[in-house]
């Protein structure tokens, strides 16, 4: 047996984001890989120093406690990063047609400050609440791309 | 037995801030567990793979925060500290912890 294969075993339990996974596997692996050397400087050899870590990190209640404690989380999250470049682009939207529906507004958007404010609340929020930045930055992304679209077809109905 | 899930659940988080409170340095998993482990002296046995679902909540929750250490291609550990609102946590959790026990000694006629 290896720090592989105890690995895996964690895994076969696991159902989670492939980053999220790996970034637990990885902490896990580094647990063995101490639990293993502390064992092995104890006078066991390598092979009872991992069946050792093994048993005492208890795979199956851990992979079952780690799916709980990451499983939930994920969902929300993608709800929240599907959601919030939507409700910008209409806030953002709001702005422009408010109130008499036209889009003459748009040429003085730049110089609002609504644009700016809007910006950086829908950049800051995402970086504030999600663990990784890159799902901010998609979402920022996204949220541009929504409100191009309401520029170049501003009579679209939303 | 639900009881007893609740109570080691919430004193393992109490455990976990006290111990980084007092390190007052980051530390990962293992060093945790062990440092945990030297501290009860043998009395309290922590589950070691239930740790870091532990530690994951109470990162979650912004009672602690972390980082990886180590370059790519070396061993790579992440390790956690405890954050402002995790020190006010610890703060509140052993202040119940004290009425509780203080409560308990005079309830089993164990106060001096």
């Amino acid at each position: 047996m290896t720090v592989d294969d105890v690995l895996q075993q964690v895994q076969a339990g696991l159902h989670l984001e492939a980053e999220t996974e790996h970034e637990v596997l990885e902490e896990l692996r580094g647990h063995l890989e101490e639990a293993v050397a502390a064992g092995m400087a104890r006078g066991l050899t390598s092979e009872a120093a991992l069946s050792q870590a093994a048993a005492a990190l208890g795979i199956e209640q851990t992979a079952i406690e780690l799916q709980a404690t990451h499983a939930g989380w994920g969902a929300l999250e993608g709800i929240a990063a599907a959601a919030l470049p939507v409700i910008f682009a209409l806030v953002l939207r709001w702005f422009i047609f408010a109130p008499d529906g036209t889009a003459a507004a748009w040429r003085e958007l730049p110089v609002r400050p609504a644009l700016a404010v809007i910006a950086a609340v829908v950049l800051l929020v995402p970086l504030i609440r999600f663990p990784r930045r890159r799902y901010a930055l998609g979402l920022w992304l996204i949220f541009w791309a929504l409100s191009l679209l309401t520029a170049i077809w501003p009579t679209t109905r939303w | 037995m639900q009881q007893v899930d609740q109570m080691r659940k919430g004193t393992t988080t109490l455990a976990i801030l006290k111990l980084l409170a007092d390190a007052d340095q980051a530390m990962h998993g293992y060093q945790i567990i062990q440092a945990l482990e030297q501290r009860s002296r043998g009395e309290f046995l922590f589950k070691e793979g239930l740790i870091y679902p532990r530690l994951h909540q109470m990162e979650q929750a912004g009672l602690l925060s972390s980082h990886w250490e180590g370059t790519p291609g070396t061993r790579q550990r992440k390790i956690y500290a405890i954050t402002e609102a995790g020190r006010q946590a610890l703060a509140a959790e052993l202040a119940q912890w004290r009425t509780f026990s203080q409560g308990m000694d005079r309830l089993l006629g164990l106060a001096g």
